[in-house]
């Protein structure tokens, strides 16, 4: 292969990868994930109330009671990176509480209405609580 | 602790048995968890960090001691941070693909690419990582969780947090074995060549991943990893696979580990809580 062929097929190749890349950081964000289960194009942002988190590995989950326009409430299942990276942050097992209200924006599960990743949560104050050094 | 020739006066044999034997006493029981413990003999500067570019330490006997916890030096998260998003901040670039340095990427044979292909049709569900396999060697250098190198004379021990995993080096001089039973991270050796850890490697699977975009790794591996520690806060990994099933011709990466000081493992258990795998239809 010739230099500029080369050049070409590594761009190719460089172009693929980012682009995988940036469909991990969107969607899956971790590495034990398969790229199918989350999707970027289905944004989710939702307001509501802690009813539990779960400090687990491989990923803490925080599930939050959301409002709906009808008055019912639908508990939202939130995958948070895992209780290690947390801690490493600052965060430690009691952060949030049943009862605390948040704010998680995020990704939706492909097939799950009420199940994502979340990206951002903030607090009742408008601040981020979990984004940590990346905000 | 394991002291170095540079900070504390010799160690002994005797002390990294200790050291070893009480490491692994204390993995397998409830701890604290000091991720901030200004741990004794790392070199520091005046405002008291770790001093990164201080002489790599050394054993008894003048050779580079790997001892530490290790993370990718390059990760996604240089990415990451203009999304504001989260992600396992320690994971490796090269953990999305292997090749991603190498200007015409890896060199797949066919029957790697149409290995690839099947993999990254369904989305990449069937990556053993995703579900909670144990990690593997050489691909555990690039995931988000930390390597603790613990080196002794004759022995070297990686410890993995994912999965509280473990990976043996023998720098005993024993050969190679002539047809090892296939398992995750192989049978491996190694041997000095001056201040260089040449570690060979044989006898993984057929089934594992190199990284999250398939890339293949046989039992007709040879692996080659080629460590050195320039400073003390740099490890350097040059790593060459080759793999006549996968790879048309043998291939090499080269990548820097970080050290982090003044912290722990931490036990990731995969399996604790798994709730993926019920997502990937």
């Amino acid at each position: 292969m010739n230099t500029t062929k080369r050049v070409i097929k590594g761009r190719l190749v460089n172009a693929l990868t980012m682009a995988l890349l940036d469909l991990t950081l969107a969607t899956t964000a971790f590495a034990h994930h398969s790229q199918s289960e989350f999707d970027s194009n289905l944004p989710v942002k939702v307001q509501g109330t802690v009813s539990k988190v779960e400090w687990k590995s491989p990923h803490a989950r925080l599930y939050v009671d959301v409002k709906q326009d009808d008055g019912g409430i639908v508990n939202w299942n939130f995958e948070l990176p895992s209780p290690n990276t947390l801690m490493r942050r600052g965060w430690t097992r009691n952060a949030l509480q049943p009862g605390d209200e948040v704010t998680v924006s995020g990704y939706r599960a492909r097939n799950f209405p009420t199940i994502g990743i979340g990206k951002v949560v903030t607090g009742k104050d408008g601040k981020a609580i979990f984004a940590g050094s990346q905000e | 602790m394991i002291r170095w020739k540079n900070e504390k006066g010799p160690f002994t044999s005797m002390n990294n048995v200790l050291s070893f034997a009480l490491l692994c006493a204390v993995s397998s029981a409830a701890w604290s968890q000091w991720l901030n413990y200004p741990t004794p003999g790392i070199p520091r500067t005046a405002d008291g960090g770790p001093d990164l570019a201080a002489p790599a330490p050394r054993t008894f006997d003048g050779k580079p001691d790997f001892s530490g916890m290790w993370f990718a030096a390059k990760t996604v998260s240089d990415a990451c941070k203009k999304e504001g998003c989260i992600t396992e901040e320690r994971m490796s670039r090269l953990q999305v693909n292997l090749g991603l340095t190498l200007p015409d990427g890896l060199p797949y044979t066919q029957w790697s690419k149409d290995q690839m292909k099947v993999r990254m049709a369904n989305g990449g569900r069937d990556d053993p990582h995703a579900h909670c396999m144990p990690p593997n060697y050489p691909r555990a250098w690039t995931l988000p969780q930390y390597t603790k190198i613990v080196q002794t004379p004759g022995l070297m021990v990686m410890l993995h947090e994912f999965n509280a995993a473990y990976r043996e080096v023998y720098l005993d001089g024993r050969p190679l074995p002539e047809d090892p039973n296939p398992t995750w991270n192989g049978y491996s050796t190694a041997h000095w060549e001056n201040d260089t850890l040449v570690i060979d490697t044989i006898g993984i699977r057929d089934d594992m991943w190199l990284d999250i975009q398939g890339s293949p790794i046989t039992s007709r591996a040879h692996v080659t990893e080629r460590l050195g520690r320039p400073n003390f806060g740099t490890l350097e990994v040059e790593l060459t696979v080759d793999d006549p099933k996968a790879y048309t011709k043998p291939f090499t990466v080269s990548f820097d580990m970080a050290i982090e000081v003044d912290s722990q493992m931490l036990d990731e258990i995969c399996l604790d809580d798994e709730q993926d795998a019920q997502l990937y239809e």
